[in-house]
């Protein structure tokens, strides 16, 4: 408890955010102005204006607390910008807001149910805000004097010193503070807390102004200001945890230590019914604030029937997350059922949802977007190499030139050159294949492959669709 | 004209606002201050074996009654106790007043009522909080 006095100001504990790929690791927001008008570049973001302006109204609801029970569905070609766009809505977001990024084939884990995993995921999507309060001592102490009685035993008494940079004051002290004292080894010129509730002693570090003390110092010698202010303060640190972990923790039989391991398994919903009547009392006592976050299911046409409809519910709930899907398909069938749908999702939840589009990139655009990942991935390219790259990118797929980014500063690396040229990038594109050209390299030989079963053509993509 | 009386409006409540702030925070560490004197006397009062004490008011020295001025002074100490709890708190107001009038969101979870140090004890220890 009195660690945490001693931790730096840091006001609010951020959620540590699950990047799935690094692939869109350039994006630092959305990319619009206070207008939420789409800037051309910005924030990593390039193009898909309409997408991006439809996001910052999105953000804007939810900022407002108003979009709760809906959901919100990124539709478009593969490499548009979906999960770019759904990336640069958590970072807009902020870092207090929960953000839970998970692929659609996520759920189907061997540990758990379909539900279950969901359920997790919709509760790691809701933040509960809670406060801690304590009465600290804090000051740099000047003096302590440790008096023995005469003949070694029998009690001691003590005296200590400490002051701000604003006062300065003295504390009698009994055995026992004597004693955490002295297993602290506080000396002078130490910086220490006092917790006043528990007596806890806290060392934070060495004053500044004592720095010259010794001519060596240990590694941990760390060196802080002098404080400020008064002597006696009100520390207080607002925390923000999911519902997630607080069922983590209470679902006894794994323990805290089954937050770090991941290994969470099922929690019964006793639990979680115990966890919601506790999280309500505590909103009712103004002890808890609720911060519904973004639950971001990639792939979402890879989730089954039972998991639409469960979503369908979970969704009603008031503190549900807002709900953002991507989804590269067309009208497929639906998992699970032989109905065919829109977004391969089902008619009755696309009805709840607000369907953004994503379009593809403009030659220009697609420049603009190779150049920042070329800054991303810290690679000097040379203009006619860039070009070259766009009209890759143009021709066969952004991912692909994109990942010859990294393979042509590797070539280039390779011949000391300092920038990537044309003829590195050349050079990879012979010895890379794109999607296309291996297509074509094994139709053309496909006799000379093993367990070839392709007789007659045009049917490659559709051996891909995922069997029940 | 119009225009300028109200950006003049705005920027004098805006400091006017701010300085309050300031001043509060001083007036918090003078009042913190008296409080560690006032409490270095009374253990020093505690230790003392005489029956009266020298007690300055101002720049006047007066020889007083050891009782009465240890009640002085534990009365000033529950006087200051409640002063400071109070400046604390409209503090947090007035912090949100001014982020509000400078078109900036409220501190998060500002006005939340804290924990009960059972509950902090209890969430530190199952290390969701540290």
């Amino acid at each position: 408890m009195a660690s945490l006095a001693a931790a730096q100001v840091q006001e609010v504990r951020s959620i540590t955010r699950i990047e799935r790929i690094g692939a869109h690791s350039h994006i630092r927001g959305l990319g619009l102005d206070d207008a939420l008008e789409p800037r051309a570049v910005s924030q990593g973001m390039v193009g898909q204006k309409m997408a991006r302006k439809a996001a910052g109204v999105i953000l804007q609801m939810i900022r407002e607390g108003k979009i709760a029970g809906r959901a919100v569905l990124l539709a478009g070609q593969p490499g548009t910008g979906k999960t770019a766009i759904a990336m640069g809505l958590a970072q807009a977001l902020g870092p207090d807001t929960p953000f839970t990024s998970m692929a659609g084939s996520e759920i189907y884990s061997l540990e758990m149910s379909k539900t279950e995993a969901l359920t997790q995921a919709i509760r790691k999507s809701i933040g509960i805000r809670i406060k801690e309060e304590s009465e600290i001592i804090e000051g740099e102490v000047v003096e302590v004097v440790v008096e023995r009685a005469a003949g070694g035993g029998g009690a001691r008494t003590g005296r200590l010193t400490l002051k701000t940079t604003d006062m300065e004051t003295n504390y009698d002290m009994g055995t026992k503070m004597i004693d955490s004292l002295l297993k602290e080894k506080v000396q002078a010129g130490d910086v220490i807390t006092i917790d006043k509730a528990t007596g806890k002693i806290n060392k934070l570090g060495r004053s500044f102004a004592r720095a010259r003390d010794y001519d060596a110092t240990g590694q941990q010698a760390r060196f802080v200001q002098c404080p400020e202010g008064e002597l006696q303060k009100r520390k207080e640190v607002v925390h923000t945890v999911t519902l997630h972990e607080v069922d983590v923790i209470n679902s006894r039989t794994h323990g805290f230590l089954a937050l770090f391991s991941g290994d969470t398994g099922e929690i019964k919903s006793e639990i979680r019914e115990q966890i919601n009547s506790k999280v309500a009392e505590w909103r009712e006592e103004g002890k808890a604030e609720m911060i519904p976050g973004v639950l971001f299911i990639d792939e979402a046409h890879m989730l089954d029937i039972e998991c639409f409809s469960f979503l369908n519910r979970a969704l009603e709930s008031e503190s549900a997350p807002v709900v953002i899907m991507a989804t590269n398909r067309g009208i497929t069938r639906i998992r699970g059922t032989n109905y065919k749908s829109p977004h391969g999702i089902p008619l009755d939840l696309l009805d709840r949802m607000i369907i953004v589009p994503t379009a593809p990139y403009s030659a220009q655009e697609l420049k603009e977007i190779l150049n920042i990942r070329c800054e991303e991935e810290d690679c000097q390219m040379s203009n006619d190499a860039l070009t070259v790259l766009t009209r890759v990118a143009t021709e066969t797929s952004l991912r692909y030139a994109i990942q010859l980014i990294t393979t042509a500063s590797l070539v280039a690396k390779r011949r000391k050159a300092t920038e990537v040229s044309m003829e590195d990038v050349k050079k990879v594109y012979s010895l890379f294949l794109d999607e296309h050209r291996s297509e074509q390299f094994l139709k053309e030989y496909q006799d000379e492959f093993m367990f070839s079963d392709v007789s007659g053509s045009g049917d490659g993509p559709q051996l891909m669709e995922v069997s029940q | 004209m119009d225009d300028q009386t109200k950006t003049l409006k705005y920027l004098v409540s805006v400091e006017k606002l701010a300085d309050e702030i300031l001043s509060d925070k001083r007036e918090i560490v003078l009042l913190d201050k008296r409080r560690n004197q006032n409490r270095e006397a009374l253990r020093d009062l505690v230790k003392a074996k005489q029956k009266k004490c020298w007690v300055t008011i101002g720049s006047v020295l007066v020889k007083h009654n050891m009782e009465s001025t240890k009640a002085l002074l534990e009365a000033d100490q529950k006087q200051l106790d409640i002063d400071i709890n109070t400046l604390r708190s409209n503090l947090k107001v007035k912090v949100n007043n001014l982020r509000d009038l400078e078109m900036q969101a409220p501190v998060p979870g500002l006005m939340l009522v804290p924990m009960s140090n059972k509950e902090t004890e209890a969430l530190s220890r199952s290390g969701l909080i540290h």
